[in-house]
């Protein structure tokens, strides 16, 4: 049983597990956090999972987690893992079901004070616009034939089809366009499910947030995001719905064959994984594309619903109702990164489950209008509180192949949630705070209540300190739309 | 556990600070199945609310026992997504650790607790006990 002495403190913020720990690691572990922090990785299987990613082959420098981690499937959630893509693996279960689930940033030309008499018609409005829920079919209709060209065009699609502005696509990671998807690696039901849900929420933790910038940290960062204070923003947190959900679930099954074919040997099947130059992990990178391609055109159909609804209730009523995309980013992903390792650029394949890509200035990766800056980071806070813009840096490209976290982290399981928390009455104390709340069900916001993550703020603390991502902005939600 | 309280339910729900999981017995395989596909449907609504009209047969194949667990419940929440069906009837003719085939019915339900996304390979194996099998199930919401 691995315990917190076994850990040596690297800096303040990073304490190391020595690849000694147990026979099979092959490279040390690494936990992103406070002191305090860290005692909760020891609660849940959190570090029986990161040690368990640093046995995969291939796997470069160090199993990471970042500080909003807790326990997931085969990596914890937060885990980030880059593999020689000469020698690595690439595995499903360090992506997640959710592929690219990720969080889109959209900033308008008003004050709150402009918005607040229209707020609760503004939540309706987007409530109506953005489908949310279980089973609620999305915003626009297209034949299998338009999924194939859609999955392997992304953003690029969208935008053919009216439903992006170039200036979206320059705002977003990769261009909303993955290289490499291949639709012919995607099964039959993978498409079916995912069929009528391009431009639709799901449920769960996705949401969509009318937030007000709060306070800005950088004003020189901010300024080049576009942000300033008092300014109303939204966000839109979801993925690639039950597209995504199908296309892992299948190569999870797929892959347990793969492992015993090239002899892999793996602590947990959730791990399964193939060598990343074979024609298994070939297909479910192939395949895992298309997931982040729709998720992509998935966010972004719902953005131009946000515009819809914000055109429809201020259209004549404010100066500019318009919305400008500040960026989108993946959680949830795996890619082809360059990366320098003891002097030398390598190309690896750097998984981020929970965690985000925080690329710093000069990456060619970056937009064109950030890359004197480095990367906009979206760190979205649990229900009801405030959410982070950070910015990516060159210290994380140096520690953490260029990631950081994605969120708050649960601390509280859903059911321990409904036990301590009743739907009703924390709908009612969120509104009491001035919040607007439109929520498919009670049941859900109760597992999603503040008190089941942890501090959004001290994770972002922790990423500050350490150099991983900087603060820019803070957000406070003044309306939430949840499935 | 609400429906179950007169007779062994055969599962339980273990904490789990994100996703949720099962922990599920039964004398034989086809009652650890039977018993894990019971959990699910409890997971995902009010058993006692749905009325059992939709009937499905399946025929399932899968390398060992683990992965026809996960491809056994993995059709039971495909089917969920496709049309809202939660099944609470599992009449199993035939269960190896390879294949499994048998029919199950189900119902629409308002009753809704989770929505679960997946059931995943995490931690699982299938372990004999005294009284017969058990194993623990993580399923993604």
């Amino acid at each position: 049983m691995v315990e917190k002495k076994d850990f040596r403190r690297v800096d303040k913020f990073i304490w190391e597990l020595p690849k000694e720990t147990r026979p099979d690691m092959r490279v040390p572990a690494r936990i992103f956090a406070s002191a305090e922090m860290l005692d909760s990785a020891f609660r849940d299987r959190t570090v029986e999972q990161l040690i368990n990613t640093a046995t995969l082959p291939g796997v470069l420098k160090y199993a990471m987690a970042m500080p909003d981690f807790h326990e997931g499937y085969g990596f914890p959630i937060g885990g980030v893992a880059a593999m020689d893509v000469r020698t690595g693996v690439i595995s499903p279960g360090g992506v997640g079901y959710d592929i690219n689930c990720g969080v889109r940033l959209l900033a308008s030309h008003l004050e709150k004070e402009e918005v607040a008499p229209y707020l609760r018609d503004l939540t309706n409005a987007l409530y109506r616009a953005c489908p949310s829920g279980v089973g609620e079919p999305g915003r626009i209709r297209i034949s299998p034939r338009e999924l194939d060209e859609l999955v392997v065009e992304g953003a690029r699609w969208a935008l053919k089809r009216g439903q992006a502005r170039e200036e979206d696509l320059a705002h977003t990671e990769e261009e909303g366009t993955l290289p490499g998807a291949d639709p012919s690696k995607v099964s039959a039901r993978a498409r079916e499910r995912g069929g009528d849900q391009i431009g639709s929420l799901g449920a769960g933790n996705h949401f969509l947030e009318i937030d007000v910038v709060e306070e800005i940290y950088d004003p020189q960062v901010a300024k080049v995001f576009g942000l300033r204070e008092n300014q109303i923003v939204v966000q839109i947190h979801c993925g690639s719905r039950g597209f995504g959900h199908q296309i892992c679930d299948d190569y999870v099954k797929s892959l347990q064959t793969a492992v015993q074919k090239y002899g892999i040997s793996i602590p947990d099947r959730e791990l399964v994984c193939a060598p990343i130059d074979s024609p298994e992990g070939r297909a479910y990178y192939g395949a895992m594309a298309c997931a982040v391609n729709y998720a992509f055109v998935n966010r972004q159909v719902l953005a131009m619903g946000v515009r819809e609804a914000f055109r429809d209730v201020l259209q004549g009523k404010v100066r500019n109702w318009d919305l400008y995309q500040v960026y989108d980013v993946a959680h949830n992903i795996a890619k082809f990164e360059e990366h320098e390792i003891d002097g030398k650029r390598v190309k690896v394949c750097v998984h981020r489950k929970g965690a985000t890509r925080a690329f710093g200035p000069g990456r060619p990766e970056v937009p064109k209008a950030y890359r004197d800056v480095g990367q906009p980071v979206l760190v979205p806070g649990s229900m009801g509180t405030e959410s982070y813009v950070l910015v990516g840096t060159e210290k994380a490209m140096e520690l953490s192949f260029g990631s950081t976290c994605h969120g708050a982290g649960r601390v509280m399981s859903r059911a321990q949630a409904l036990k301590k928390i009743w739907g009703p009455d924390l709908k009612r104390e969120l509104e009491e705070q001035g919040l607007v709340i439109r929520a498919g069900s009670t049941k859900g916001l109760a597992e999603e209540a503040p008190a089941a993550y942890k501090n959004v703020s001290q994770v972002v603390e922790v990423v500050h300190g350490a150099g991983l991502a900087r603060k820019v902005a803070r957000l406070r939600p003044l309306a939430v739309i949840k499935g | 556990m609400e429906g179950h309280r007169e007779q062994d339910p055969g599962f339980e729900e273990l904490p789990h600070t994100a996703d949720v999981a099962l922990r599920v017995w039964g004398r034989d395989l086809k009652e650890l199945f039977v018993n894990a596909a019971r959990g699910l449907a409890w997971l995902m609504a009010n058993p006692e609310a749905v009325r059992p009209e939709k009937e499905v047969p399946l025929d399932l194949s899968a390398p060992d026992a683990e992965t026809l667990l996960v491809t056994w419940l993995g059709e039971l929440i495909y089917l969920n997504e496709r049309d809202g069906t939660v099944f609470t009837e599992f009449d199993l003719e035939e269960v190896t650790p390879t294949h499994l085939r048998g029919t199950v019915r189900g119902g629409r339900t308002d009753e809704i607790r989770h929505f679960i996304k997946a059931a995943t390979f995490s931690g699982l194996v299938i372990r004999p006990t005294e009284r017969g099998l058990e194993t623990t199930v993580t399923f993604d919401v």
